[in-house]
Protein backbone atom coordinates (compact mmCIF):
# COMPACT_ATOMS: atom_id res chain seq x y z
CA UNK A 1 0.00 0.00 0.00
CA UNK A 2 1.15 3.77 -0.68
CA UNK A 3 2.15 5.47 2.09
CA UNK A 4 4.10 7.95 1.18
CA UNK A 5 1.85 9.78 -1.83
CA UNK A 6 -1.47 9.22 0.71
CA UNK A 7 -3.53 11.59 -1.10
CA UNK A 8 -6.31 13.74 1.01
CA UNK A 9 -9.50 12.00 1.75
CA UNK A 10 -11.31 14.33 -0.19
CA UNK A 11 -10.59 13.34 -3.24
CA UNK A 12 -10.54 9.67 -2.82
CA UNK A 13 -14.23 9.70 -2.30
CA UNK A 14 -14.66 12.43 -5.24
CA UNK A 15 -13.01 9.74 -7.15
CA UNK A 16 -15.13 6.54 -5.76
CA UNK A 17 -18.51 8.75 -5.46
CA UNK A 18 -19.76 7.91 -8.92
CA UNK A 19 -18.69 4.28 -9.40
CA UNK A 20 -19.82 3.24 -6.44
CA UNK A 21 -23.12 5.19 -6.13
CA UNK A 22 -24.01 3.68 -9.87
CA UNK A 23 -23.26 0.28 -8.44
CA UNK A 24 -25.44 0.78 -5.99
CA UNK A 25 -28.23 2.17 -7.92
CA UNK A 26 -28.03 -0.57 -10.13
CA UNK A 27 -27.80 -3.26 -8.47
CA UNK A 28 -28.48 -3.40 -4.64
CA UNK A 29 -31.70 -0.85 -4.94
CA UNK A 30 -33.20 -2.77 -7.60
CA UNK A 31 -32.92 -6.08 -5.83
CA UNK A 32 -34.28 -4.17 -2.24
CA UNK A 33 -37.31 -2.22 -4.24
CA UNK A 34 -38.29 -5.92 -5.39
CA UNK A 35 -37.77 -7.50 -2.08
CA UNK A 36 -40.01 -4.68 -0.55
CA UNK A 37 -42.94 -5.21 -3.80
CA UNK A 38 -42.76 -9.04 -3.30
CA UNK A 39 -45.30 -8.58 -0.27
CA UNK A 40 -47.86 -6.66 -2.74
CA UNK A 41 -50.59 -7.05 -4.38
CA UNK A 42 -50.18 -5.13 -7.67
CA UNK A 43 -51.17 -6.10 -10.84
CA UNK A 44 -52.71 -4.93 -14.66
CA UNK A 45 -50.74 -1.69 -14.29
CA UNK A 46 -52.41 -0.44 -11.33
CA UNK A 47 -50.93 2.61 -10.06
CA UNK A 48 -47.89 1.56 -7.63
CA UNK A 49 -49.74 3.43 -4.80
CA UNK A 50 -53.11 1.51 -4.50
CA UNK A 51 -50.57 -1.33 -4.76
CA UNK A 52 -51.72 -3.41 -1.39
CA UNK A 53 -50.32 -5.70 1.20
CA UNK A 54 -50.44 -8.86 1.09
CA UNK A 55 -47.90 -10.36 3.33
CA UNK A 56 -46.32 -13.82 2.30
CA UNK A 57 -49.35 -14.92 -0.26
CA UNK A 58 -46.85 -14.26 -3.26
CA UNK A 59 -43.91 -16.65 -1.91
CA UNK A 60 -46.52 -19.20 -1.11
CA UNK A 61 -48.04 -19.15 -4.43
CA UNK A 62 -44.09 -19.42 -5.70
CA UNK A 63 -43.63 -22.25 -3.88
CA UNK A 64 -46.64 -24.37 -4.61
CA UNK A 65 -46.08 -22.66 -8.72
CA UNK A 66 -45.36 -26.16 -11.06
CA UNK A 67 -44.68 -23.77 -13.85
CA UNK A 68 -41.81 -21.82 -11.71
CA UNK A 69 -40.62 -25.08 -10.93
CA UNK A 70 -40.80 -26.59 -14.51
CA UNK A 71 -38.61 -23.63 -15.54
CA UNK A 72 -36.05 -24.01 -12.43
CA UNK A 73 -35.51 -27.54 -13.88
CA UNK A 74 -35.07 -26.97 -17.19
CA UNK A 75 -32.46 -24.37 -16.02
CA UNK A 76 -30.70 -27.11 -14.60
CA UNK A 77 -31.26 -29.30 -17.69
CA UNK A 78 -29.39 -26.77 -19.39
CA UNK A 79 -26.41 -26.51 -17.07
CA UNK A 80 -25.91 -30.41 -17.12
CA UNK A 81 -25.78 -30.24 -20.99
CA UNK A 82 -23.88 -27.64 -21.51
CA UNK A 83 -21.14 -28.68 -19.39
CA UNK A 84 -21.19 -32.11 -21.32
CA UNK A 85 -21.85 -30.74 -24.45
CA UNK A 86 -19.50 -27.74 -24.11
CA UNK A 87 -16.99 -28.28 -21.94
CA UNK A 88 -16.90 -32.29 -23.34
CA UNK A 89 -16.80 -31.39 -26.72
CA UNK A 90 -14.66 -28.72 -26.36
CA UNK A 91 -11.87 -30.54 -24.48
CA UNK A 92 -12.41 -33.24 -26.97
CA UNK A 93 -11.78 -31.16 -30.30
CA UNK A 94 -9.08 -29.47 -28.18
CA UNK A 95 -7.49 -32.58 -28.21
CA UNK A 96 -8.06 -33.01 -31.92
CA UNK A 97 -6.76 -29.72 -32.78
CA UNK A 98 -3.65 -30.03 -30.72
CA UNK A 99 -2.59 -33.51 -32.02
CA UNK A 100 0.39 -33.68 -34.92
CA UNK A 101 -2.04 -35.05 -37.50
CA UNK A 102 -4.73 -31.79 -37.39
CA UNK A 103 -4.15 -29.33 -40.23
CA UNK A 104 -4.88 -25.71 -39.43
CA UNK A 105 -5.01 -25.04 -35.40
CA UNK A 106 -5.31 -20.99 -36.10
CA UNK A 107 -8.32 -21.41 -38.06
CA UNK A 108 -10.38 -23.45 -36.19
CA UNK A 109 -9.49 -20.98 -33.05
CA UNK A 110 -10.61 -18.30 -35.14
CA UNK A 111 -14.06 -19.50 -36.64
CA UNK A 112 -14.99 -21.63 -33.89
CA UNK A 113 -14.88 -18.83 -31.64
CA UNK A 114 -16.89 -16.64 -33.76
CA UNK A 115 -20.30 -17.62 -32.84
CA UNK A 116 -19.40 -16.28 -29.17
CA UNK A 117 -19.62 -12.79 -30.28
CA UNK A 118 -22.94 -13.10 -32.02
CA UNK A 119 -25.62 -12.16 -29.76
CA UNK A 120 -27.93 -14.69 -28.83
CA UNK A 121 -30.50 -13.01 -30.54
CA UNK A 122 -28.96 -13.33 -34.15
CA UNK A 123 -28.35 -17.02 -32.85
CA UNK A 124 -31.93 -17.48 -31.69
CA UNK A 125 -33.11 -16.42 -35.02
CA UNK A 126 -30.81 -18.02 -37.74
CA UNK A 127 -31.53 -21.50 -35.25
CA UNK A 128 -35.52 -21.07 -35.78
CA UNK A 129 -35.02 -20.94 -39.39
CA UNK A 130 -32.59 -24.35 -39.19
CA UNK A 131 -35.48 -25.86 -37.14
CA UNK A 132 -38.18 -24.37 -38.71
CA UNK A 133 -40.97 -26.84 -39.42
CA UNK A 134 -41.86 -26.11 -43.03
CA UNK A 135 -38.85 -24.76 -44.81
CA UNK A 136 -36.06 -25.22 -42.36
CA UNK A 137 -32.68 -26.41 -43.25
CA UNK A 138 -32.60 -29.31 -40.82
CA UNK A 139 -36.02 -30.65 -42.51
CA UNK A 140 -34.22 -30.06 -45.55
CA UNK A 141 -31.47 -32.31 -44.45
CA UNK A 142 -33.94 -34.74 -43.05
CA UNK A 143 -36.29 -35.13 -46.19
CA UNK A 144 -33.08 -34.98 -49.15
CA UNK A 145 -30.16 -36.16 -47.46
CA UNK A 146 -31.79 -38.89 -44.86
CA UNK A 147 -34.87 -39.68 -47.03
CA UNK A 148 -36.86 -38.85 -43.46
CA UNK A 149 -40.00 -36.70 -43.03
CA UNK A 150 -40.30 -33.60 -42.44
CA UNK A 151 -40.61 -33.05 -38.10
CA UNK A 152 -41.96 -29.81 -36.07
CA UNK A 153 -38.37 -29.61 -34.20
CA UNK A 154 -39.53 -26.97 -31.99
CA UNK A 155 -43.34 -27.96 -31.62
CA UNK A 156 -42.54 -31.44 -29.85
CA UNK A 157 -42.85 -30.56 -26.49
CA UNK A 158 -41.06 -33.41 -24.82
CA UNK A 159 -37.92 -33.05 -26.80
CA UNK A 160 -37.52 -29.21 -27.68
CA UNK A 161 -35.31 -28.28 -24.67
CA UNK A 162 -33.16 -31.08 -26.14
CA UNK A 163 -33.26 -28.65 -29.55
CA UNK A 164 -33.36 -25.46 -27.80
CA UNK A 165 -29.67 -26.59 -25.83
CA UNK A 166 -28.29 -27.30 -29.34
CA UNK A 167 -27.50 -23.79 -30.58
CA UNK A 168 -26.70 -23.09 -26.60
CA UNK A 169 -23.96 -25.85 -26.72
CA UNK A 170 -22.60 -24.89 -30.07
CA UNK A 171 -22.31 -21.53 -29.41
CA UNK A 172 -19.74 -21.58 -26.35
CA UNK A 173 -17.98 -24.36 -27.74
CA UNK A 174 -15.11 -22.62 -29.29
CA UNK A 175 -15.12 -20.28 -26.17
CA UNK A 176 -14.12 -22.82 -23.57
CA UNK A 177 -11.85 -24.72 -26.71
CA UNK A 178 -9.82 -20.98 -26.66
CA UNK A 179 -9.57 -21.36 -22.63
CA UNK A 180 -8.40 -25.54 -22.43
CA UNK A 181 -6.15 -24.39 -25.82
CA UNK A 182 -4.62 -21.82 -23.67
CA UNK A 183 -4.31 -23.87 -20.31
CA UNK A 184 -2.42 -26.99 -22.43
CA UNK A 185 -0.40 -24.61 -24.30
CA UNK A 186 1.05 -23.82 -20.42
CA UNK A 187 1.78 -27.74 -19.53
CA UNK A 188 5.36 -28.61 -19.62
CA UNK A 189 5.72 -30.83 -23.07
CA UNK A 190 8.09 -33.04 -22.20
CA UNK A 191 5.66 -34.26 -19.96
CA UNK A 192 3.70 -35.77 -23.26
CA UNK A 193 6.90 -36.60 -24.75
CA UNK A 194 8.31 -38.89 -22.03
CA UNK A 195 4.13 -40.43 -22.39
CA UNK A 196 4.70 -40.92 -25.61
CA UNK A 197 8.04 -42.66 -25.28
CA UNK A 198 6.61 -45.00 -22.42
CA UNK A 199 3.86 -45.80 -25.04
CA UNK A 200 1.18 -43.79 -23.96
CA UNK A 201 -1.92 -43.68 -26.32
CA UNK A 202 -3.89 -40.61 -27.23
CA UNK A 203 -6.58 -41.76 -25.23
CA UNK A 204 -4.14 -42.27 -22.33
CA UNK A 205 -2.65 -39.59 -22.87
CA UNK A 206 -5.79 -37.31 -22.40
CA UNK A 207 -7.18 -38.82 -19.24
CA UNK A 208 -4.35 -39.24 -17.35
CA UNK A 209 -2.05 -36.69 -17.68
CA UNK A 210 -3.99 -33.71 -19.58
CA UNK A 211 -6.71 -33.93 -17.95
CA UNK A 212 -4.74 -33.26 -14.43
CA UNK A 213 -2.80 -31.03 -15.45
CA UNK A 214 -5.41 -28.44 -16.52
CA UNK A 215 -8.26 -29.52 -13.68
CA UNK A 216 -7.92 -25.65 -12.25
CA UNK A 217 -8.81 -24.30 -15.68
CA UNK A 218 -11.55 -27.18 -16.29
CA UNK A 219 -12.94 -26.08 -12.66
CA UNK A 220 -12.77 -22.51 -14.05
CA UNK A 221 -15.00 -23.86 -17.24
CA UNK A 222 -17.41 -25.68 -15.06
CA UNK A 223 -18.35 -22.28 -13.13
CA UNK A 224 -18.71 -19.87 -16.00
CA UNK A 225 -20.70 -22.63 -17.68
CA UNK A 226 -23.43 -23.41 -14.66
CA UNK A 227 -23.26 -18.76 -13.98
CA UNK A 228 -23.94 -18.83 -17.77
CA UNK A 229 -26.84 -21.26 -18.04
CA UNK A 230 -28.72 -19.80 -14.96
CA UNK A 231 -28.99 -16.96 -16.68
CA UNK A 232 -30.44 -18.75 -20.41
CA UNK A 233 -32.81 -15.69 -21.88
CA UNK A 234 -32.11 -14.27 -24.95
CA UNK A 235 -32.37 -16.99 -27.79
CA UNK A 236 -34.66 -19.12 -25.80
CA UNK A 237 -36.94 -15.88 -25.76
CA UNK A 238 -36.36 -15.97 -29.55
CA UNK A 239 -36.51 -19.70 -31.09
CA UNK A 240 -39.94 -20.78 -28.78
CA UNK A 241 -40.91 -17.95 -26.10
CA UNK A 242 -40.66 -20.70 -23.61
CA UNK A 243 -43.27 -23.08 -25.90
CA UNK A 244 -44.57 -25.13 -26.95
CA UNK A 245 -46.90 -24.47 -23.68
CA UNK A 246 -44.42 -24.41 -20.89
CA UNK A 247 -42.22 -26.93 -22.29
CA UNK A 248 -39.18 -25.01 -22.55
CA UNK A 249 -39.54 -22.17 -20.05
CA UNK A 250 -36.67 -20.95 -17.58
CA UNK A 251 -36.75 -19.05 -14.70
CA UNK A 252 -35.76 -15.27 -16.06
CA UNK A 253 -38.12 -16.19 -19.28
CA UNK A 254 -41.11 -16.91 -16.89
CA UNK A 255 -40.09 -14.43 -14.39
CA UNK A 256 -40.60 -11.43 -17.86
CA UNK A 257 -43.94 -13.68 -18.66
CA UNK A 258 -45.42 -12.71 -15.08
CA UNK A 259 -44.48 -9.57 -14.83
CA UNK A 260 -44.96 -7.59 -18.96
CA UNK A 261 -47.22 -9.95 -20.10
CA UNK A 262 -49.29 -10.60 -17.37
CA UNK A 263 -48.62 -7.07 -15.90
CA UNK A 264 -48.70 -9.05 -12.23
CA UNK A 265 -45.42 -7.07 -10.60
CA UNK A 266 -46.27 -8.04 -7.27
CA UNK A 267 -45.73 -11.36 -8.33
CA UNK A 268 -43.10 -11.22 -10.64
CA UNK A 269 -41.31 -9.40 -8.10
CA UNK A 270 -41.40 -12.42 -5.99
CA UNK A 271 -40.25 -14.58 -8.61
CA UNK A 272 -37.26 -12.21 -8.63
CA UNK A 273 -36.32 -12.93 -5.42
CA UNK A 274 -37.00 -16.54 -5.93
CA UNK A 275 -34.52 -16.61 -9.24
CA UNK A 276 -32.29 -14.46 -7.10
CA UNK A 277 -31.67 -17.16 -4.14
CA UNK A 278 -32.05 -19.89 -6.70
CA UNK A 279 -29.15 -18.95 -8.75
CA UNK A 280 -26.96 -17.74 -5.68
CA UNK A 281 -27.75 -21.58 -4.52
CA UNK A 282 -27.06 -22.95 -7.45
CA UNK A 283 -23.59 -20.90 -7.84
CA UNK A 284 -22.58 -20.43 -5.05
CA UNK A 285 -23.29 -24.08 -4.34
CA UNK A 286 -21.27 -25.51 -7.45
CA UNK A 287 -18.63 -22.59 -6.35
CA UNK A 288 -17.97 -23.73 -3.22
CA UNK A 289 -17.83 -27.70 -4.15
CA UNK A 290 -15.23 -26.54 -6.78
CA UNK A 291 -13.17 -24.73 -4.32
CA UNK A 292 -13.31 -27.69 -2.28
CA UNK A 293 -12.22 -29.89 -5.00
CA UNK A 294 -9.04 -28.30 -5.84
CA UNK A 295 -8.17 -27.68 -2.17
CA UNK A 296 -8.35 -31.42 -1.84
CA UNK A 297 -6.87 -32.16 -4.37
CA UNK A 298 -3.73 -29.46 -4.12
CA UNK A 299 -2.57 -31.04 -0.95
CA UNK B 1 27.60 -47.93 -40.88
CA UNK B 2 25.09 -45.56 -39.18
CA UNK B 3 22.24 -45.83 -42.55
CA UNK B 4 21.92 -49.37 -41.67
CA UNK B 5 21.57 -49.75 -38.15
CA UNK B 6 19.23 -47.20 -38.54
CA UNK B 7 17.59 -49.31 -40.87
CA UNK B 8 17.48 -51.72 -38.84
CA UNK B 9 16.32 -50.29 -35.66
CA UNK B 10 13.24 -49.37 -37.74
CA UNK B 11 12.76 -52.81 -38.52
CA UNK B 12 12.51 -53.63 -35.27
CA UNK B 13 10.02 -50.86 -33.86
CA UNK B 14 6.29 -52.08 -33.25
CA UNK B 15 4.16 -50.51 -36.63
CA UNK B 16 1.81 -48.70 -33.56
CA UNK B 17 4.35 -46.33 -31.94
CA UNK B 18 5.83 -44.93 -35.44
CA UNK B 19 3.32 -42.59 -36.24
CA UNK B 20 2.98 -41.90 -39.98
CA UNK B 21 3.24 -45.46 -41.29
CA UNK B 22 0.65 -47.27 -40.44
CA UNK B 23 -2.91 -47.19 -42.15
CA UNK B 24 -4.24 -46.69 -38.81
CA UNK B 25 -2.63 -43.47 -38.87
CA UNK B 26 -3.78 -41.82 -42.17
CA UNK B 27 -7.48 -42.65 -40.97
CA UNK B 28 -7.10 -41.37 -37.78
CA UNK B 29 -6.18 -38.15 -39.38
CA UNK B 30 -8.80 -38.17 -41.58
CA UNK B 31 -11.23 -38.87 -39.06
CA UNK B 32 -9.53 -35.86 -37.03
CA UNK B 33 -9.67 -33.51 -39.53
CA UNK B 34 -12.91 -34.37 -40.57
CA UNK B 35 -14.01 -33.59 -37.20
CA UNK B 36 -12.71 -29.82 -36.40
CA UNK B 37 -13.35 -29.23 -40.00
CA UNK B 38 -16.92 -30.19 -40.04
CA UNK B 39 -17.00 -27.71 -36.34
CA UNK B 40 -15.45 -24.87 -37.32
CA UNK B 41 -17.08 -24.76 -40.94
CA UNK B 42 -20.48 -25.03 -38.67
CA UNK B 43 -19.14 -21.87 -36.85
CA UNK B 44 -18.75 -19.81 -40.06
CA UNK B 45 -21.61 -21.18 -42.13
CA UNK B 46 -24.43 -19.33 -40.62
CA UNK B 47 -22.28 -16.27 -42.29
CA UNK B 48 -22.23 -17.65 -45.35
CA UNK B 49 -25.20 -19.05 -45.53
CA UNK B 50 -27.15 -15.48 -44.67
CA UNK B 51 -24.43 -13.98 -47.01
CA UNK B 52 -25.85 -15.39 -50.11
CA UNK B 53 -29.25 -16.05 -48.84
CA UNK B 54 -29.98 -11.96 -48.24
CA UNK B 55 -29.63 -11.91 -52.41
CA UNK B 56 -32.67 -14.26 -53.16
CA UNK B 57 -36.38 -13.18 -52.53
CA UNK B 58 -38.75 -14.46 -49.84
CA UNK B 59 -39.95 -16.85 -52.75
CA UNK B 60 -36.68 -18.30 -53.85
CA UNK B 61 -35.73 -19.23 -50.51
CA UNK B 62 -38.58 -21.02 -48.98
CA UNK B 63 -38.63 -22.84 -52.48
CA UNK B 64 -35.04 -24.31 -51.87
CA UNK B 65 -33.46 -23.10 -48.22
CA UNK B 66 -30.00 -23.90 -49.16
CA UNK B 67 -29.66 -23.39 -53.22
CA UNK B 68 -27.31 -20.53 -54.07
CA UNK B 69 -28.98 -17.72 -56.32
CA UNK B 70 -26.74 -18.07 -59.32
CA UNK B 71 -27.78 -15.32 -61.49
CA UNK B 72 -30.61 -14.59 -59.67
CA UNK B 73 -29.07 -12.52 -56.72
CA UNK B 74 -30.65 -9.20 -56.34
CA UNK B 75 -30.34 -6.48 -54.00
CA UNK B 76 -33.95 -5.70 -53.25
CA UNK B 77 -34.02 -6.72 -49.60
CA UNK B 78 -31.03 -4.47 -48.64
CA UNK B 79 -33.04 -1.98 -50.90
CA UNK B 80 -36.44 -2.99 -48.82
CA UNK B 81 -34.68 -2.44 -45.26
CA UNK B 82 -32.28 0.28 -45.54
CA UNK B 83 -35.41 2.47 -47.58
CA UNK B 84 -38.19 1.51 -45.31
CA UNK B 85 -37.84 3.67 -41.57
CA UNK B 86 -40.40 1.70 -40.68
CA UNK B 87 -37.82 -1.27 -39.51
CA UNK B 88 -35.90 1.39 -37.40
CA UNK B 89 -32.79 -0.70 -38.43
CA UNK B 90 -30.52 2.49 -38.75
CA UNK B 91 -32.30 3.87 -36.03
CA UNK B 92 -30.99 1.02 -33.76
CA UNK B 93 -27.94 0.64 -35.01
CA UNK B 94 -27.04 4.44 -33.78
CA UNK B 95 -28.82 3.59 -30.47
CA UNK B 96 -26.20 0.69 -29.93
CA UNK B 97 -23.38 2.50 -30.63
CA UNK B 98 -24.32 5.66 -28.30
CA UNK B 99 -24.90 2.62 -25.71
CA UNK B 100 -22.18 0.71 -26.55
CA UNK B 101 -19.64 4.25 -26.74
CA UNK B 102 -20.45 5.74 -23.35
CA UNK B 103 -20.79 2.51 -21.32
CA UNK B 104 -16.75 0.98 -22.66
CA UNK B 105 -15.72 4.62 -21.90
CA UNK B 106 -17.35 4.53 -18.40
CA UNK B 107 -16.43 1.30 -18.03
CA UNK B 108 -13.01 1.93 -18.73
CA UNK B 109 -12.67 5.02 -16.65
CA UNK B 110 -14.67 3.85 -13.56
CA UNK B 111 -12.98 0.61 -13.33
CA UNK B 112 -9.46 2.18 -13.77
CA UNK B 113 -10.08 4.40 -10.81
CA UNK B 114 -11.62 2.28 -8.47
CA UNK B 115 -9.48 -0.93 -9.21
CA UNK B 116 -6.52 1.52 -8.80
CA UNK B 117 -8.02 3.42 -5.37
CA UNK B 118 -8.94 -0.39 -4.29
CA UNK B 119 -5.52 -1.80 -4.82
CA UNK B 120 -2.96 0.66 -3.53
CA UNK B 121 -4.86 3.53 -0.76
CA UNK B 122 -5.20 2.06 2.50
CA UNK B 123 -8.90 3.52 3.85
CA UNK B 124 -11.20 2.13 6.13
CA UNK B 125 -14.07 1.37 3.30
CA UNK B 126 -11.40 -0.41 0.94
CA UNK B 127 -12.06 -4.28 1.88
CA UNK B 128 -16.13 -4.00 2.48
CA UNK B 129 -15.73 -1.84 -0.90
CA UNK B 130 -14.29 -4.66 -2.28
CA UNK B 131 -16.50 -7.48 -1.10
CA UNK B 132 -19.28 -5.32 -2.49
CA UNK B 133 -18.21 -5.15 -6.30
CA UNK B 134 -17.14 -9.32 -5.88
CA UNK B 135 -20.95 -9.64 -4.68
CA UNK B 136 -21.66 -8.13 -7.60
CA UNK B 137 -19.65 -10.51 -9.97
CA UNK B 138 -21.83 -13.45 -8.32
CA UNK B 139 -25.13 -11.90 -7.40
CA UNK B 140 -27.37 -13.65 -10.57
CA UNK B 141 -27.82 -10.30 -12.64
CA UNK B 142 -30.59 -11.86 -14.57
CA UNK B 143 -32.92 -11.64 -10.90
CA UNK B 144 -32.66 -7.76 -11.54
CA UNK B 145 -34.81 -7.94 -14.96
CA UNK B 146 -38.22 -7.15 -13.26
CA UNK B 147 -36.62 -5.01 -10.02
CA UNK B 148 -34.69 -2.58 -12.32
CA UNK B 149 -37.85 -2.15 -14.48
CA UNK B 150 -39.85 -1.46 -11.23
CA UNK B 151 -37.50 0.95 -10.15
CA UNK B 152 -36.90 2.82 -13.35
CA UNK B 153 -40.88 3.21 -13.92
CA UNK B 154 -41.01 4.72 -10.88
CA UNK B 155 -38.48 6.98 -11.23
CA UNK B 156 -39.93 7.79 -14.58
CA UNK B 157 -36.02 6.45 -15.96
CA UNK B 158 -37.46 3.57 -17.93
CA UNK B 159 -37.36 4.57 -21.81
CA UNK B 160 -34.75 7.26 -21.81
CA UNK B 161 -32.03 7.25 -24.01
CA UNK B 162 -29.78 6.84 -21.11
CA UNK B 163 -31.70 3.96 -19.40
CA UNK B 164 -29.55 1.60 -20.74
CA UNK B 165 -26.14 2.71 -19.33
CA UNK B 166 -27.17 2.11 -16.35
CA UNK B 167 -27.27 -2.06 -16.13
CA UNK B 168 -24.79 -2.01 -18.44
CA UNK B 169 -22.53 0.27 -16.88
CA UNK B 170 -23.20 -1.63 -13.62
CA UNK B 171 -22.42 -4.72 -14.76
CA UNK B 172 -19.44 -4.44 -16.31
CA UNK B 173 -18.10 -2.25 -13.63
CA UNK B 174 -16.74 -5.64 -11.20
CA UNK B 175 -14.69 -7.75 -13.82
CA UNK B 176 -13.17 -4.61 -15.05
CA UNK B 177 -12.38 -3.68 -11.40
CA UNK B 178 -10.42 -6.71 -10.79
CA UNK B 179 -8.63 -6.60 -13.83
CA UNK B 180 -7.28 -3.73 -13.25
CA UNK B 181 -6.83 -4.18 -9.70
CA UNK B 182 -4.63 -7.68 -10.21
CA UNK B 183 -2.90 -5.02 -13.11
CA UNK B 184 -2.01 -2.23 -10.69
CA UNK B 185 -0.19 -5.29 -8.25
CA UNK B 186 2.53 -5.61 -10.86
CA UNK B 187 3.32 -2.46 -11.34
CA UNK B 188 6.33 -1.25 -8.55
CA UNK B 189 4.92 1.17 -6.03
CA UNK B 190 8.00 3.23 -6.10
CA UNK B 191 6.61 4.70 -9.07
CA UNK B 192 4.36 6.96 -7.44
CA UNK B 193 6.38 7.66 -4.91
CA UNK B 194 9.08 8.83 -7.20
CA UNK B 195 6.41 11.28 -8.98
CA UNK B 196 5.48 12.61 -5.74
CA UNK B 197 8.50 13.10 -4.58
CA UNK B 198 9.17 15.43 -7.79
CA UNK B 199 5.79 17.35 -6.92
CA UNK B 200 3.18 15.12 -9.40
CA UNK B 201 -0.15 15.60 -7.26
CA UNK B 202 -2.38 12.29 -6.77
CA UNK B 203 -4.97 13.27 -10.12
CA UNK B 204 -1.65 13.81 -12.06
CA UNK B 205 0.18 10.56 -10.94
CA UNK B 206 -2.84 8.71 -12.11
CA UNK B 207 -3.59 9.88 -15.12
CA UNK B 208 -0.19 10.63 -16.34
CA UNK B 209 1.97 7.59 -14.97
CA UNK B 210 -0.50 5.10 -14.13
CA UNK B 211 -3.01 5.14 -16.93
CA UNK B 212 -0.47 4.86 -19.55
CA UNK B 213 0.66 2.23 -18.08
CA UNK B 214 -2.98 0.06 -18.05
CA UNK B 215 -3.42 0.77 -21.04
CA UNK B 216 -2.99 -3.31 -21.79
CA UNK B 217 -5.54 -4.06 -19.26
CA UNK B 218 -7.83 -1.16 -20.50
CA UNK B 219 -7.69 -2.34 -23.60
CA UNK B 220 -8.95 -5.88 -22.70
CA UNK B 221 -11.46 -4.47 -20.51
CA UNK B 222 -13.03 -2.49 -23.06
CA UNK B 223 -12.85 -5.78 -25.87
CA UNK B 224 -14.97 -7.73 -23.58
CA UNK B 225 -17.65 -5.14 -23.21
CA UNK B 226 -17.69 -3.80 -26.58
CA UNK B 227 -19.52 -7.37 -27.36
CA UNK B 228 -21.37 -7.63 -24.73
CA UNK B 229 -22.99 -4.13 -24.36
CA UNK B 230 -23.38 -4.31 -28.18
CA UNK B 231 -24.89 -7.89 -28.04
CA UNK B 232 -27.14 -7.49 -24.40
CA UNK B 233 -30.85 -8.01 -24.91
CA UNK B 234 -32.48 -9.00 -21.65
CA UNK B 235 -32.43 -5.82 -20.46
CA UNK B 236 -33.03 -3.60 -23.08
CA UNK B 237 -36.12 -5.97 -23.67
CA UNK B 238 -37.77 -4.70 -20.46
CA UNK B 239 -36.34 -1.32 -19.82
CA UNK B 240 -36.68 0.19 -23.87
CA UNK B 241 -40.29 0.21 -25.23
CA UNK B 242 -40.39 2.97 -27.21
CA UNK B 243 -39.90 1.66 -30.54
CA UNK B 244 -37.21 4.62 -31.55
CA UNK B 245 -34.73 3.49 -28.75
CA UNK B 246 -34.79 -0.06 -29.12
CA UNK B 247 -31.19 -1.60 -29.75
CA UNK B 248 -30.22 -3.52 -32.56
CA UNK B 249 -31.01 -6.92 -30.89
CA UNK B 250 -34.45 -5.55 -29.79
CA UNK B 251 -34.92 -4.52 -33.27
CA UNK B 252 -33.93 -7.92 -34.39
CA UNK B 253 -37.15 -9.24 -32.26
CA UNK B 254 -39.52 -7.13 -34.91
CA UNK B 255 -38.60 -9.33 -37.69
CA UNK B 256 -39.71 -12.83 -35.69
CA UNK B 257 -43.37 -11.53 -34.98
CA UNK B 258 -44.59 -9.10 -37.77
CA UNK B 259 -42.35 -10.25 -40.83
CA UNK B 260 -41.89 -13.76 -39.44
CA UNK B 261 -41.78 -15.48 -42.58
CA UNK B 262 -39.84 -13.52 -45.06
CA UNK B 263 -36.64 -15.09 -43.70
CA UNK B 264 -34.11 -13.81 -46.62
CA UNK B 265 -35.31 -10.32 -45.44
CA UNK B 266 -34.35 -10.98 -41.93
CA UNK B 267 -31.50 -11.99 -42.65
CA UNK B 268 -30.43 -9.06 -44.38
CA UNK B 269 -31.49 -7.74 -41.59
CA UNK B 270 -28.94 -9.43 -38.81
CA UNK B 271 -25.77 -9.88 -41.57
CA UNK B 272 -26.37 -5.18 -41.66
CA UNK B 273 -26.59 -5.00 -37.76
CA UNK B 274 -23.73 -7.87 -37.50
CA UNK B 275 -21.33 -6.19 -39.89
CA UNK B 276 -19.49 -3.83 -37.29
CA UNK B 277 -19.06 -6.63 -35.03
CA UNK B 278 -17.46 -9.39 -38.09
CA UNK B 279 -15.07 -6.81 -39.46
CA UNK B 280 -14.13 -6.15 -35.76
CA UNK B 281 -13.11 -9.90 -34.86
CA UNK B 282 -11.79 -10.60 -38.39
CA UNK B 283 -9.52 -7.62 -38.09
CA UNK B 284 -8.55 -8.44 -34.57
CA UNK B 285 -9.69 -11.77 -34.06
CA UNK B 286 -6.43 -12.35 -31.98
CA UNK B 287 -6.50 -9.85 -29.72
CA UNK B 288 -9.82 -9.94 -29.07
CA UNK B 289 -9.84 -13.89 -28.36
CA UNK B 290 -6.87 -13.33 -25.86
CA UNK B 291 -8.98 -10.52 -24.22
CA UNK B 292 -12.66 -12.47 -23.75
CA UNK B 293 -10.47 -15.32 -22.33
CA UNK B 294 -8.50 -13.22 -20.03
CA UNK B 295 -11.00 -12.05 -18.74
CA UNK B 296 -13.26 -14.63 -18.09
CA UNK B 297 -9.88 -16.83 -16.59
CA UNK B 298 -9.14 -13.75 -14.13
CA UNK B 299 -12.55 -12.67 -13.34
Amino acid sequence: MLQSVKPRRWVVVLYLLIPVALFIFSVFVPLLTALYFSFFEWKNGQSIYTATYNGLTNYKQLIADPIFWQSFGNNIYLVVACIIGQIGLAFVLVLFANSKLAVGKAVHRTFGFFPSTISAVCIGLIWSIIFHSKYGLLNWFVVNVLGGTKQAWLGDSSHVMLYVSIPLIWQFIGYYMVILFSAIAGIDQQIFESAEIDGANGFQTAIHITLPMIRSTMLVCLTLCVAGNMKAFDSIWTMTAGGPGYASYVMALYGYTVSFQQSNMGYGSAISIGIFVLSLLVIGGSRLLVNRMTRGLEE
Amino acid sequence: MTTVKKAAASNFTPAGKKPGRGAGYYVGKVLINIVLWVFSLSCIFPLVWMGYSSLKLKRQFNADVISIPWGTATLQNYKDILGNPDYHLAESMWNSCRTTVISIVCIVLFSFIVGYILSRIRFKLNRPLYVMFLMGMLIPIHSLLVPMYVLFRNLGMHNQWYTLLFPYIAFGLPMGIFLVEGYVKGIPVSLEEAAAIDGSSFSRTLWSIIMPMCRPILVTVAIIQVFSCWNEFSFALCLIQNVHLQTVPLALTQFKGQFGSDYPLQMTAMLITMSPIVVLYFAFSNQIIKGMVAGAVKG
